[in-house]
């Protein structure tokens, strides 16, 4: 076997051992070696090139960005999962044809849409989703964050709170809490529309906290123009004043100008 | 994703050919080879788009031995380009070819041939072998072709380049094979663009935006599109084309203003023969306008032709108008195969949504009060807890702006305020606004579209003239010039 392949097979084994042992410093560490030394083989992307190795080294590399995917998650650095998706990527679209499916794709896959959501970058989610084929829409990993978005669309919060109980993999944890500190902006920002007013104890529910001094803690923070009094929290002063009576003159000057100096043109 | 090319590729093929009408294909032919000799000489490209256009009108006449006929007349037999073009050609009808071959030398004087002359019989030879179905001849010669096109930079050749990358990605396509020459074609492109060749890439743009959507790679396409240089368009077919595709990807990005206006002014725009492509353009178009919560016209699914393709989302319209989430999901049922053929089936997953939506405005319209637990089996919504859905979904369409109501959650109702008098906003006069915005671009455009192309009247026009008139523009455009700066 290369011995370049060994060193790099051994360093992993002891990055993995590292994980297991939740040592995250050295595993860093030792993943920015491992990326440095992946550089050196000539078969992973972009080249490609047909060396008698290539399936091994593409495999190895695979399982290194897998890993390293894993690892931004439990290390909870969300930037650093994306630069290690966008790496792995390739691997799962551009060298399908030369490798055995890996066991983590649709987990990763997976955990690729719920981040995009939790950022609220729906766009991208749509844009990843037209990748997948209908089998995987069918696993249940890639289900479940497709659920969670339709549910997010429609407004049935409810549902993408109840689907933290039922992830379908421990390591989505991360993500489901920061997607419920999403879900409460969003309820705060539908109910001072929705609602003149709501007693402490149905908002103190409806924004999942605990306790009361949390609720009024948050809305000091976060929407200082609720009121709270009587045992309610008035939305009153959140909503628009009467609609604006004035009438916009400048704009329609420039229009009805345009209007004339177009028509002179036709003339 | 194929209609669209198959409109125009497809056409029958006419097998019984009449032998009188085989000179006259073969005069025909040969003139227009001299029409492109002509255009060649006098560098003047307008003689060879004509030139092209009356090939396509040959093209069901192709025969092998017309072919070899054609090519033993106008190249040197036992030229280089001659021997390898003669290859391609079937060799079943040899006995032909050898009274051709006799015919043609004695009557023909041979002469030094032109670029143009080589790639034009490129052009010819890989239409036949795409008519005939003979995909992996079809791949070499046009492999061989783009080649060769690499070498020459000439701008008469532009034109019958820009054919030969649309037919060399199309057989490619016909195979399954379009992810091995992206490198390619974005090779071309760049070539294209060095040379200031707007048609090629045009062509070429379009083509690498289909062959990513091919693959539904719309993160790649879009940033091509976005990075690529854009100027008026050359020709209509691929504008259409670009339109369409700029739609989709739009729509993907859940940009759908913009992609309802690319992709209706793409159906507007295709010729009318192109069924196939304004049909996947309606189709598209019919489920962004959906998405953006309009109802299309029941004369949209009426058009000539369409009614039967367009059957499926005509139900579909009607399960979102009604806002009736159980028929929706047995519509989304029923058409699920057709709608995966149509590459839709993620695009109504979301409709899913608007569903909920138009159905929680009409409840809203009648009722001015209504208890949640109503609304919740109003809309079918199928949840363990329905009132406490029903509740975050109808505060969700508040904010949104999709109804005005306030919720009470107390006694959990929903109120409905009063409708508000439309006139008495600005609603009016912004629509006002932009139909009139709308008319006068068309104008403008029509206008456009009707001058002269460049150079085509110079030489009928003496120096005098010419300079009278540049002398009248330049007064206009500084007329034009004061008018824009008196604006404020």
């Amino acid at each position: 076997m290369d011995p370049k392949l060994t060193e790099v097979s051994q360093l992993f084994e002891r990055f993995k051992a590292a994980i297991t042992r939740k040592d995250y410093d050295t595993c860093t560490q030792q993943l920015s070696q491992l990326k440095v030394m992946l550089t050196g083989f000539r078969s992973l992307p972009p080249l490609f090139e047909e060396t008698p190795n290539s399936v091994h080294e593409l495999t190895l590399a695979r399982d290194i960005f897998e890993h390293a995917v894993l690892l931004s998650v439990k290390i909870e650095d969300q930037d650093a999962f994306e630069r290690d998706f966008f790496q792995l990527k390739p691997y799962y679209t551009d060298a399908r044809n030369r490798l055995p499916e890996s066991p983590n794709e649709y987990m990763i896959l997976g955990l690729n849409l719920l981040r995009l959501l939790v950022q609220n970058r729906i766009a991208e989610f749509h844009t990843e989703l037209e990748l997948l084929t209908s089998t995987a829409l069918e696993n249940p990993c890639i289900k479940h964050a497709v659920e969670l978005e339709q549910s997010f669309m429609e407004g049935a919060y409810n549902r993408v709170l109840s689907a933290k109980q039922n992830v379908p993999n421990e390591t989505y944890g991360y993500f489901m809490d920061l997607l419920a500190k999403t879900v409460r902006d969003e309820i705060a920002g539908c109910s001072e529309k929705a609602y003149d007013y709501l007693s402490i104890n149905d908002a103190r529910q409806m924004l999942l906290f605990t306790s009361d001094q949390e609720l009024l803690e948050y809305s000091k923070e976060e929407h200082p123009e609720w009121e709270v009094k009587d045992g309610s929290v008035f939305f009153q002063k959140a909503k628009d004043s009467a609609p604006c009576k004035e009438i916009p003159s400048l704009q329609l000057i420039n229009q009805t100008l345009s209007y004339a100096r177009e028509l002179e043109r036709i003339v | 994703m194929t209609q669209d090319v198959e409109m125009k590729e497809q056409l029958p093929q006419s097998n019984s050919l009449s032998s009188s009408s085989t000179p006259s294909t073969l005069q025909h032919l040969k003139e227009i080879a001299s029409l492109i000799e002509t255009g060649a000489h006098a560098r003047e490209v307008r003689r060879i788009v004509r030139a092209v256009r009356l090939t396509m009108a040959l093209r069901r006449k192709l025969k092998a031995s017309l072919l070899s006929a054609f090519l033993n007349s106008v190249l040197t037999p036992g030229s280089d380009a001659h021997a390898r073009l003669v290859l391609y050609l079937p060799k079943e009808d040899e006995h032909d070819m050898e009274v051709d071959t006799a015919s043609s030398i004695t009557q023909a004087p041979v002469k030094h041939s032109l670029p143009e002359i080589e790639i034009f019989c490129y052009l010819l030879v890989l239409i036949f072998l795409i008519d005939k179905k003979k995909y992996s001849e079809a791949k070499a010669c046009s492999s061989a072709c783009i080649a060769r096109l690499k070498i020459i930079n000439r701008r008469t050749v532009d034109v019958l380049a820009a054919r030969l990358y649309f037919y060399y990605s199309l057989c490619y396509e016909l195979t399954g094979d379009l992810a091995e020459i992206r490198g390619n074609l974005l090779a071309l492109h760049r070539i294209a663009t060095l040379r200031h060749d707007e048609l090629g890439q045009e062509t070429l743009l379009n083509l690498l935006l289909r062959n990513y959507l091919h693959y539904n790679l719309y993160d790649q396409a879009e940033k091509l599109r976005s990075k690529a240089p854009r100027f008026e368009a050359h020709s209509n077919q691929q504008f259409c084309r670009y339109l369409f595709y700029l739609g989709k990807i739009r729509t993907i990005q859940l940009e759908y203003t913009d992609a309802k206006e690319s992709l209706l002014q793409a159906a507007r725009k295709a010729p009318v023969a192109a069924l196939g492509f304004r049909v996947q353009c309606n189709k598209w178009a019919i489920i962004v306008r959906l998405l953006l919560g309009e109802i299309p016209e029941r004369t949209v699914f009426m058009q000539k032709g369409m009614e039967k393709a367009l059957r499926p989302y005509f139900e579909l319209t009607n399960a979102v108008r009604i806002g009736d989430l159980e028929l929706f999901r047995s519509v989304a049922e029923k058409f699920s195969s057709m709608f995966s053929a149509d590459r839709t089936n993620n695009l109504i997953v979301r409709l899913r949504h608007n569903v909920i939506r138009t159905g929680l405005r009409n409840i809203s319209i009648s009722y001015s009060r209504i208890s949640l637990a109503d609304v919740a089996k109003k809309l079918r919504l199928d949840s363990p807890n329905p009132i406490a859905d029903a509740e975050s979904i109808v505060s969700k369409a508040i904010r949104d702006g999709a109804i005005d109501a306030t919720v009470d959650h107390a006694n959990g109702w929903m109120v409905s305020k009063e409708t508000g008098d439309i006139y008495s906003t600005n609603e009016p006069q912004m629509a006002f606004n932009s139909r009139i915005a709308f008319c006068l671009n068309m104008h403008n455009e029509a206008v456009r579209a009707l001058r002269f192309p460049p150079n085509s009247h110079k030489e009928k026009e003496s120096a005098e003239k010419r300079r009278e008139r540049q002398q009248q523009e330049q007064e206009l455009a500084k007329h034009i010039a004061e008018e824009d700066d008196d604006e404020f």
